[in-house]
């Protein structure tokens, strides 16, 4: 039990949120100008695959995250283009983004690498340097579980910039405007379209530097598809965290840590008594959320909160009476892998509370003849 | 009209990126006398370093005499065939690349990975005087030939290497996606080191229950890491291209003295060049040895459906001492191997095979 509950988790918590973080904040610039990103992923994977490709025929980490935050720019330049200038449907357009993401990579890396979809390994030298050592002792193999790469800390420094931009500067001022309520903005004197393709080039530039640390900050090289759905994670983060820059950040750190407890849960005997009281809790909090949600129960919060209480003290019974006299049990697999799937559901429908999108989100900005 | 002039540029330009393309792929100029051979890869790809790499050896084998590369010799004649692939980018695109070769008459039709089977079962009863065949998939129809590994007998074998390498006594099982097949190589693995070692730990993780779990790097090495925490020094992956993540893991966990401190296994194509050093060895799964195989057949007009089962006895499975790893793994070690290998072939040792039950 102790073994879960240590500082390798929250090191793991950080490493996994951290492409989570920097889509989502990519993803923040372009919806708070009020173009949907729903390409998020097909970014991540343009980055993740210029930088592979770039990093290897330069020898230089930093070549590559460049590259890879020019090409993701470029490739939101298209997105821009389609959805703001010829006033396209954004989600199809970003949807039509992730699907030449698949191909694309597979295409180019046939003429660089003669391969179908991956690029070759980059020596560990030339990755994206790590934060090693931050805490030193305890056991020899705590080194590599505390390890962080640069990108988290350029995450982190990331955000609390975003946040600075979008509620102190007069560029942040214009671009939440444009998302409110482009007439107004426009009427203000605010280039409306200009400040939306501004917000979404800068979202495809930060998914790049996510994509860039998939292939040369956590893996050594590129392969197919290697986003695997983190741009829609990141997209969820983002709606969950009320586009705010701080909030989106904490529910990436929130989706990482469902995904770390997957893993450091598995094959892990948990005591009884932990599991009968995780249970309970989770069942109270399933019941006390469906109780007030229903309206036969006029919203009154003790009924809500006793109704409940009851409900998982049966529970408590019951699973106390199939794991009487076990000491420790392993948890399937298939239900420990339902976790963040779980919390992604939990979160987005019931505990977001008010999340109101940027009003003029998803509609292309006309101007009055 | 500027932009109808762009529309025209891109048109024009995208002609110049096709029509290249297009005479790569023309049928029609293809020679009707000769035996076409027609694979469809699983969601890894054909460069997997793994297991699609190993059928695409195969398969170019038989076509060219040589490696992939185009250049070394694979030691086997080529057979004078058509050879075409299909990378299916999801697993709803498999169907109609086989449809696709069996409507132009392929003679072979190879599905890779047991994803396949169910699918090739539906294309196969539709076109029943053209030859298929599933590797790591099972089908009954009188015109599919079903090849298949023990992968419990090799997993058995690198089992006893991981366990008389270990020093902490705990290794590490990394599987892709969690599904019988995976679930083989791992009850062969620990039932390989505890053979040597009963009290030794197994710590078994899968990336996912999805087909993106073969493309996960990350996730594979993070969940090598975890592994690596609770004790694990030798890991064995058999999880595609999210496998290469756990080299990742190990070759970041650096050496001592000149040795590295932890040790990845491969999977099924020989991995052990992959990070030298860091790799104990790799159990491979010759699926290019039962690729060419039975294109082969198809070309002597020999085709038997059915199974065609690869075990140790016929070097269908096993692993790889070769210049990368003779000095890590120690000779005890291989002996220990040699022996266990030779009474599983005589039957004095029975591996449990997950799949059967």
């Amino acid at each position: 039990m102790r073994q879960i509950l240590t500082l390798a988790l929250v090191f793991s918590t950080i490493r996994l949120a951290t492409p989570l973080v920097l889509a989502a904040l990519g993803g923040l610039y372009s919806e708070r100008s009020g173009v949907i990103n729903i390409a998020l992923e097909g970014l991540l994977l343009a980055g993740a695959f210029t930088a592979a490709s770039v990093t290897y025929y330069a020898h230089s980490p930093w070549v590559g995250l460049g590259a890879a935050m020019i090409a993701g720019a470029l490739v939101a330049y298209i997105l821009a283009l389609a959805c703001i200038r010829f006033r396209a449907d954004q989600v199809v357009t970003g949807t039509g983004i992730n699907i030449l993401f698949i191909g694309l990579p597979a295409v180019l890396s046939g003429a660089l690498f003669l391969s179908s979809g991956s690029t070759p390994q980059i020596p560990k030298e030339n990755l994206l340097p790590t934060l090693s050592g931050l805490l030193p002792g305890f056991m020899p193999h705590w080194r590599i579980l505390t390890e962080v790469s640069v990108m988290s800390l350029l995450a982190l420094i990331l955000v609390l910039f975003t946040r600075y931009v979008l509620y102190r500067t007069p560029f942040g001022l214009r671009l939440r405007a444009v998302g409110e309520n482009p007439e107004a903005a426009d009427a203000a004197g605010v280039g409306v379209n200009r400040i939306r393709y501004v917000g979404v080039v800068l979202s495809g530039a930060l998914a790049g530097i996510g994509g860039a640390y998939l292939s040369i900050g956590q893996s050594s090289l590129f392969t197919r598809n290697m986003a695997a759905g983190r741009g829609f994670i990141a997209l969820a983060a983002l709606i969950f965290g009320k586009w705010r820059p701080v909030q989106t950040m904490l529910a990436c750190l929130l989706f990482g840590f469902a995904d770390a407890l997957t893993i450091q849960l598995q094959g892990v005997p948990v005591s009884t008594v932990f599991l009968r009281i995780a249970i309970a809790v989770l069942i109270f909090l399933v019941i006390w959320f469906i109780a007030h949600q229903l309206s036969f129960l006029n919203r009154s919060r003790i009924i809500e909160l006793v109704s409940a209480a009851v409900v998982s003290v049966i529970m408590w019974r019951v699973v106390y009476a199939v794991t009487r006299g076990t000491q420790n049990v392993e948890i399937p697999v298939q239900f420990i892998q339902m976790i963040p799937y779980v919390v992604t559901i939990v979160v987005l429908a019931g505990f977001i509370g008010q999340s109101r999108a940027p009003r003029a989100l998803g509609t292309p900005y006309q101007k009055e003849r | 009209m500027k932009y109808k002039a762009l529309l025209a540029l891109f048109l024009l330009s995208s002609l110049v990126f096709i029509g290249p393309a297009c005479n790569r792929a023309s049928y029609g100029a293809d020679d009707k006398s000769k035996i076409h051979v027609g694979i469809v890869f699983d969601i890894g790809g054909k460069d997997d370093r793994s297991f699609n790499a190993a059928a695409w050896a195969g398969v170019k084998c038989a076509e060219m005499g040589t490696l992939p590369d185009g250049r070394t010799s694979c030691g086997k004649p080529a057979l004078d065939i058509v050879l075409r692939d299909v990378e299916p980018g999801n697993p709803t695109s498999i169907e109609p690349a086989m449809r696709a070769f069996a409507e132009r008459g392929y003679d072979l039709i190879i599905g890779v990975g047991f994803a396949q089977a169910p699918i090739m079962e539906l294309v196969a009863k539709d076109y029943p005087n053209l030859h298929f065949a599933i590797i790591d998939g099972v089908s009954q129809l009188p015109n599919v030939a079903s090849l298949i590994f023990k992968e419990h007998e090799g997993s058995y074998l690198v089992g006893i290497l991981a366990a008389k390498t270990t020093k902490t006594n705990v290794l590490g099982f990394v599987g892709g996606m969690d599904i019988p097949l995976i679930h083989r190589f791992e009850k062969g693995y620990e039932e390989g080191a505890k053979s040597i070692n009963p009290n030794i730990q197994i710590v078994q993780n899968y990336v996912g229950v999805t087909d993106a779990a073969w493309n996960n790097p990350g996730k594979g090495k993070e969940l090598s890491l975890a592994q690596i925490g609770k004790g694990a020094d030798v890991i064995f992956t058999a999880a595609g291209n999210s496998g290469l993540g756990a080299f990742d893991a190990v070759e970041q966990s650096g050496t001592i003295n000149g040795r590295a401190t932890h040790f990845v296994i491969g999977v099924d194509s020989n991995q052990n060049m992959v990070k030298p050093g860091f790799v104990l060895t790799s159990m491979v799964k010759r699926v290019d040895n039962a690729v060419y195989d039975i294109v082969k057949l198809v070309v002597e007009r020999k085709f038997q459906a059915g199974f065609h089962v690869f075990g140790l006895e016929s070097d269908g499975v096993g692993y790889v001492i070769d210049q990368y790893n003779k000095d890590i793994v120690s000779p005890e070690a291989i002996q220990a191997a040699e022996e266990a290998k030779k009474k599983i072939i005589a039957g004095q040792i029975k591996v449990t095979d997950a799949m059967a039950n």
